[in-house]
């Protein structure tokens, strides 16, 4: 059985797509970890000389939206979790033979992580700006989503971004 | 024949799908690692080098018998967040079952973290003002306690002299102390010797001149203190006065 509609090409999964994944699972590791902190599995962050995950985390600025604009805000961690498993999830559907050449999962991929990376790119202003510190796990969270949304690009330019190979 | 599309993609995709499974346990493994407190080796203590006349040239804040046979020694910055956080949860547990059954002494130093905190410094210095009235400790509990309120204020000077009046300290002596310099030099001194002992953030312990590698539970912090008496038995907290 075939896991292609008829008449359709097979197509080599991208690499792109691969590492996108791969670098996805990582992101839900670093924010599950950031989360598993907010909610207080693991205990209190060293203020540190150079960085200050621990202020940055108990800031205002933890919350989207910020408590300086309302009490209701939801955690950045859990909003960071949800997006990377989303990517992921998504990326991994992008894998399989039946979608590998979708447009509408290169689409998506693209908006997911460019919003993400919009969003990564605030919090780096607000790490910089105003609370003058720095955490070091969402700076590698920032790093993470913008390598993703970079790895989200070839696959634009040719639908999944997957090249078509010859069935043999 | 040809070959079904379906499955050769599977096949193409194995050698990512061992790489994909050998990252989520690489990940998995090391945030479980971290959720149980980094590992016991984290918080081994390393011994560091200081001679006791050099230590006694620093003053910090000192509370229990002068001869109880550990000493904890405490480097924090009154605005970290994670000292806020031992301060509230295990701070009241050490003077309770450690300080108070004289097993340990605890010393507090300052160590501001000025580059990032910008009130460290100067609620370093209220404290200090509280301690000329006697009164440090009960002024550390309510400078932590209340630590989200001043760290967002612009100027936390008139906050930390509404504090001193608030614990019935005399206003005018503590608001004479904290707008002069006085403890200036004495809290840098505090910061140089942490330096000196390897201090890269805050809180960091030492039990009896060896540094510990992460902030510990109260349970984990007992159980190195029993190991420096010896293994000396816990005294149940019911018994303590």
């Amino acid at each position: 059985m075939s896991y292609l509609p008829d008449g359709e090409e097979a197509a080599e999964p991208p690499l792109s797509r691969m590492l996108l994944v791969v670098v996805a699972l990582v992101g839900i590791f670093v924010a599950g970890y950031l989360t598993l902190h907010r909610f207080g599995f693991i205990g209190s962050l060293q203020c540190g000389v150079v960085g200050g995950c621990e202020t940055v985390q108990a800031s205002a600025y933890a919350f989207f939206p910020p408590r300086t604009v309302t009490e209701n805000g939801v955690s950045v961690a859990l909003i960071g979790l949800m997006g990377y498993l989303t990517i992921f999830g998504v990326g991994l559907a992008g894998l399989q033979p039946r979608f590998v050449r979708s447009r509408a999962i290169a689409v998506a991929l693209a908006l997911l992580s460019g919003a993400g990376t919009v969003f990564s790119l605030w919090l780096t202003y607000v790490e910089a700006a105003i609370l003058e510190a720095w955490c070091q796990w969402c700076v590698v969270s920032a790093v993470l989503i913008t390598v993703i949304f970079l790895l989200s690009l070839p696959g634009l330019r040719s639908g999944g971004g997957a090249q078509p190979s010859p069935i043999r | 024949m040809a070959r079904k599309p379906g499955k050769q993609q599977s096949k193409s995709l194995q050698p990512f799908y061992i790489i994909l499974g050998a990252v989520a346990v690489v990940g998995a493994v090391v945030v479980l690692w971290q959720t149980r407190g980094g590992g016991s080796a984290a918080m081994d203590p390393v011994p560091v080098v200081i001679s006791q006349e050099e230590l006694s040239r620093v003053q910090g804040i000192s509370i229990g018998r002068d001869d109880a046979p550990v000493v904890i020694y405490e480097f924090a910055d009154f605005q970290c967040p994670g000292c806020g956080q031992f301060a509230s949860f295990t701070s009241p547990l050490i003077k309770e079952r450690l300080v108070e059954t004289g097993r340990v002494r605890f010393v507090y130093y300052d160590f501001p973290l000025t580059q990032m905190h910008q009130h460290a410094f100067l609620a370093s210095r209220a404290a200090r003002c509280a301690n000329d009235q006697e009164r440090f400790w009960d002024y550390h509990d309510v400078l932590y306690g209340r630590q989200p309120t001043w760290s967002s204020m612009g100027n936390a000077t008139g906050y930390f002299i509404d504090l001193a009046a608030e614990l019935g300290l005399d206003e005018g002596e503590f608001s004479a102390c904290l707008r002069s310099d006085r403890h200036q030099e004495e809290i840098s001194r505090n910061m140089q010797l942490g330096q000196m002992l390897g201090v890269s953030g805050t809180p960091t312990l030492f039990i009896n001149m060896k540094r510990l590698g992460g902030i510990p539970s109260f349970a984990e912090l007992e159980q190195i203190v029993e190991a420096e008496m010896g293994g000396a038995p816990a005294e149940p907290a019911a018994a303590q006065p």
